[in-house]
């Protein structure tokens, strides 16, 4: 996979509620294996535009395309079957099951078996249920989780939904991730184990990631590239050095 | 016993590999979620080809290993692999900070380090910072001797398709995988070498180095020969007959003495089967899983699973509540009756079986201790309360006394099981007092002294004594009674000893006790204690009682409460010789509390902070006053502080 290959394009993307223009003409570009920061303001258009990247938005404007295909108006299952997973800001997940079973239900843009097989739960189906586990224990391994495999993810804290967040977007092999905010409210030593999950994600998987996430701190240190918006429009765009001495960006965050 | 005596741990492991093959497991290790197997052959090639890659890279004999990681397959075969090559093995902890990595490894002359994961590793790769916050460059470049450093577990260091990531690439590195490839090519050209090097291993070859804190100075390597770790093992297991069937779950640190003789020698000596946890944070679960029948823990985990067991009871349903506080007491009855080596009639026989099946076999199951044949605890005293509840449960448990340099010196036979006593001694140990009370050791089964410390050895000896440092008697029944540390002792007027610790441990084992300060000096002719009451167990029992209380202290000072702590006391005082009896104690006022800087975090007593800050109180306790009005300063939770008046009693023990 070339380097710089891109993966994912949004152009000229405007989103409007009524008279309030969430984005306004934002073009943005996502390459093969690199984490995309998005950060700006409260209110900037953050999470509107993983929205639409994902489909849980239809953009009246602009238009995206994945892999060079253009996903602009599917619906957001089609776009999670073609390889775009993604974390929320507040996390959805299915509290009353296991961090097992999350991860097992998020296999199932992958399961083959029908309903049926998967009731009689005889040959392919049971074969095909220890493949999708194997992939599931991969992760679990990956992002540390043994202690809490059997938990039932309503009683686990804050900073461990999170990565089961993670975990389950992960599950879905996808081929892009887009993760909304995944440090919010986390002490320090979750950020960095975190901050870590999400370097390794790059480094051994090669995902390519776009990242909401309000700690500048974090951003400067993981993101390969930043986008920064402000009011729905693209301010600036660059390595972390650069942004940091951007004089619009200081401007939007400080004021005049 | 069948099993032939070697005198090296090599030797064992290729008995065992010809007696069965792939036919028997060695042990397991949980990952992915799965117990996956490993049999006495793969033990085996797994030893043989990291042991001739070892060589292939460079390793000689006399040369010295250190491995540092969990608890993993990797961690035994990398030992018994630099064994067999004729190489020293170290082990370090998984939590030592760099500047602690560098000593070990530097002091013990460490060529190759066997590490765990990346974050083992990246104390080898990244700059860092020693105590006094001086910058450092990264170990390796630190270390001259050190010429490898190996993991084994790959995730973080070896990215996509197997490359190394980043600063990774450092040539310093090499996978565990790697070093096995390299063993089978330099087997091709060196047919019969590595069953050449097993007859090699000698029983007066140094096999490992035990680094041991002492009390005083950095870490001494205690150095261990091939033999006594072995005869060790032997005499252990002539008292508990281990079996290969047992289970065993590895999860004392390997660098520890302990975990080399149940976890490696074991294993190698009779076949006990190896299950190693899938993570730290695993452990209970794990036990639970495997149901070991063999275990050890230290007080602190019988304690806690004593009460994790507790509240399940609170929490069950009313009928199973019932059958448990009827069946207890049978179980109290039946253990105190075994313990003692006492027969055991038809009567209470059946009345026990019904409870074993009823209440107990459940109850063990749920944390784990359904299987366990012997148990042991070691390290310092246990509760005889704790200890009675377990065998009552049927848990057979026993304590044991020893250290890296002496070895295993007391056990307790399972039929004269004492909680106050660490057993009798062990065949092939000799054991008197010196004039001050100290333990001194003489046997074979001796560490071969400390490396490169001849002078720190020869302090450690008597003559052909060795000082174990530790204060203790011999009970008449033969027992051995260990007290405390030496240096942990304090003196009263006249030179007579007495351990503060001993009293304050079993002072806590009262419920109604929840901490204690023993005070006494040179200048002091008797010994008084200041005592936290436990707010929760006196309260209630204050309410049965129909005694009426406000406050903590209020409660403390009640006569009615004065008495139920001069009664805990009192037996305390049974245990301890005349000299060393509280003859005085106080109340506190108030708890000694960590926001106070009265307690570490850990809940550990400041002594000297105690003691300073309260130095009117004892003053009191050494006076003529039976009353003290006190003016106590108190930090709140939020950092206020404020001040507190009021009175305390000061009581004589009679």
């Amino acid at each position: 996979m070339a380097q710089d290959e891109v993966k994912l394009k949004a152009e000229n993307i405007g989103l409007y509620f009524g008279q309030l223009r969430a984005l306004d003409g934002v073009d943005i570009e996502v390459r093969g294996t690199e984490i995309l920061a998005v950060i700006g303001p409260n209110g900037a258009g953050k999470s509107c535009l993983l929205n639409c990247i994902n489909g849980f938005y239809r953009p009246q404007q602009g238009d995206i395309y994945f892999d060079g295909k253009r996903i602009t108006r599917l619906a957001p299952h089609k776009i999670a079957e073609l390889g775009i997973s993604r974390t929320f800001q507040n996390i959805e997940l299915y509290t009353g099951l296991t961090v097992l079973d999350n991860l097992m239900a998020a296999r199932h843009i992958h399961m083959k078996q029908g309903a049926l097989a998967g009731a009689i739960y005889f040959g392919p189906a049971y074969r095909e249920e220890i493949e999708h586990r194997k992939v599931v224990e991969d992760i679990i391994d990956f992002l540390e989780m043994e202690p809490i495999r059997k938990k039932v993810v309503g009683l686990l804290p804050y900073g461990m939904r999170k990565r089961v967040e993670l975990g389950r977007a992960l599950a879905l092999e996808p081929k892009l991730l887009l993760l909304d905010e995944p440090m919010a409210g986390m002490n320090i030593d979750e950020k960095e184990d975190m901050a870590r999950f999400i370097i390794d994600t790059i480094e051994l998987r090669r995902i390519p990631i776009v990242l909401i996430e309000h700690d500048m701190e974090v951003v400067m240190d993981i993101a390969d590239r930043v986008v920064v918006l402000d009011f729905g429009h693209k301010i600036a765009e660059g390595s972390p050095d650069e942004i940091k001495g951007n004089p619009a960006v200081i401007k939007a965050y400080l004021g005049e | 016993m069948d099993v032939p005596v070697f005198d090296s741990a090599a030797k064992y492991l290729k008995y065992n590999y010809v007696k069965w093959g792939d036919k028997k497991v060695a042990m397991r290790v949980k990952d992915r979620g799965i117990w996956q197997s490993y049999t006495w052959e793969d033990y085996y090639e797994k030893v043989k080809y990291f042991s001739l890659g070892l060589m292939s890279l460079g390793l000689e004999r006399g040369d010295k290993v250190a491995i540092l990681g969990e608890n993993k397959p990797e961690w035994f075969w990398a030992e018994l692999a630099a064994g067999t090559a004729g190489a020293v093995v170290t082990g370090i902890f998984v939590d030592c900070l760099p500047t602690e990595v560098k000593y070990y490894v530097e002091n013990s002359e460490s060529k190759f380090v066997i590490a765990h994961d990346q974050e083992q590793v990246d104390k080898f790769l990244i700059p860092y910072k020693d105590r006094e916050g001086k910058e450092h460059p990264p170990l390796k470049d630190e270390l001259p001797l050190l010429k490898k450093v190996i993991f084994w577990d790959p995730k973080g260091i070896l990215g996509f398709e197997g490359t190394p990531i980043g600063d990774y690439a450092d040539p310093i590195l090499m996978s565990f995988d790697q070093v096995i490839e390299l063993g089978k090519e330099y087997e091709k050209t060196r047919p019969g070498l590595f069953e050449e090097n097993i007859e090699k291993t000698s029983g007066d070859d140094i096999a490992l180095f035990m680094y041991t804190s002492g009390t005083t100075g950095l870490p001494k390597a205690a150095m261990l020969r091939n033999r006594v770790s072995q005869l060790t093992n032997r005499a252990w297991n002539s008292v508990d007959k281990w079996s290969p069937d047992d289970q065993y779950v590895s999860f004392l640190p390997p660098a520890w003495i302990t975990e080399q003789g149940l976890g490696v020698g074991a294993n190698l000596l009779t076949g006990m089967e190896i299950n190693f946890p899938e993570e730290p944070e695993t452990v209970l679960e794990n036990i639970r899983e495997i149901g070991p029948g063999v275990l050890f823990w230290g007080p602190a985990n019988w304690e806690s699973v004593s009460r994790l067991i507790q509240a399940k009871i609170i929490d069950t349903s009313p009928l199973r509540r019932l059958l448990y506080h009827v069946f207890l007491p049978v179980g109290y009855k039946v253990g105190d009756l075994r313990v003692a080596g006492k027969k055991v009639n038809w009567f209470w026989q059946a009345l026990y079986s019904i409870a074993n099946l009823t209440v107990f076999r459940a109850l063990k199951d749920k944390v784990g201790l359904s299987k366990v044949r012997v148990a042991y605890s070691a390290g310092s005293a246990i509760s005889p309360d704790i200890f009675r509840y377990f065998q009552a449960l049927g848990v057979k448990l026993k304590q044991l006394y020893g250290s890296t340099e002496m070895g295993l010196v007391t056990i307790h036979p399972d039929d004269d099981v004492r909680p106050e006593t660490c057993g009798p001694l062990m065949p092939g140990y000799e054991c008197r007092l010196s004039e001050d009370g100290e333990i001194l050791v003489r046997s074979e089964m001796l560490f071969a002294g400390y490396y490169k410390k001849p002078e720190a050895t020869r302090e450690k000896y008597l003559g052909d004594w060795y000082l174990s440092g530790d204060f203790g008697h011999i009970e008449e029944h033969g027992h051995l009674v260990c007290i405390d540390r030496m240096d942990h002792l304090k003196e009263l007027r006249g030179g007579r000893k007495f351990s503060p610790q001993f009293a304050e441990i079993r002072l806590r084992f009262s419920p109604y006790i929840k901490g204690a300060l023993i005070v006494g000096s040179e200048d002091k002719d008797f010994v008084t204690a200041i005592i936290n009451v436990d707010i929760d167990n006196v309260g209630r029992w204050a309410e049965a009682k129909r005694i009426p209380y406000t406050t903590f202290t209020d409660l403390s000072q009640k006569p009615e409460v004065i008495g139920l702590v001069t009664g805990e006391i009192r037996k305390v005082n049974r245990h301890l010789p005349e000299w060393t009896r509280i003859k005085r104690f106080v109340n506190l006022h108030k708890e000694f509390d960590a926001d106070d800087a009265e307690l570490t975090r850990t809940r550990k007593l400041r002594r000297d902070f105690i003691e300073e800050r309260y130095g009117y109180l004892i003053d009191a306790l050494y006076g003529d006053k039976d009353e003290l009005k006190v003016e106590a300063p108190i930090t709140y939770r939020d950092g206020r502080t404020g001040t507190m008046m009021t009175s305390v009693k000061i009581n004589a023990v009679e």
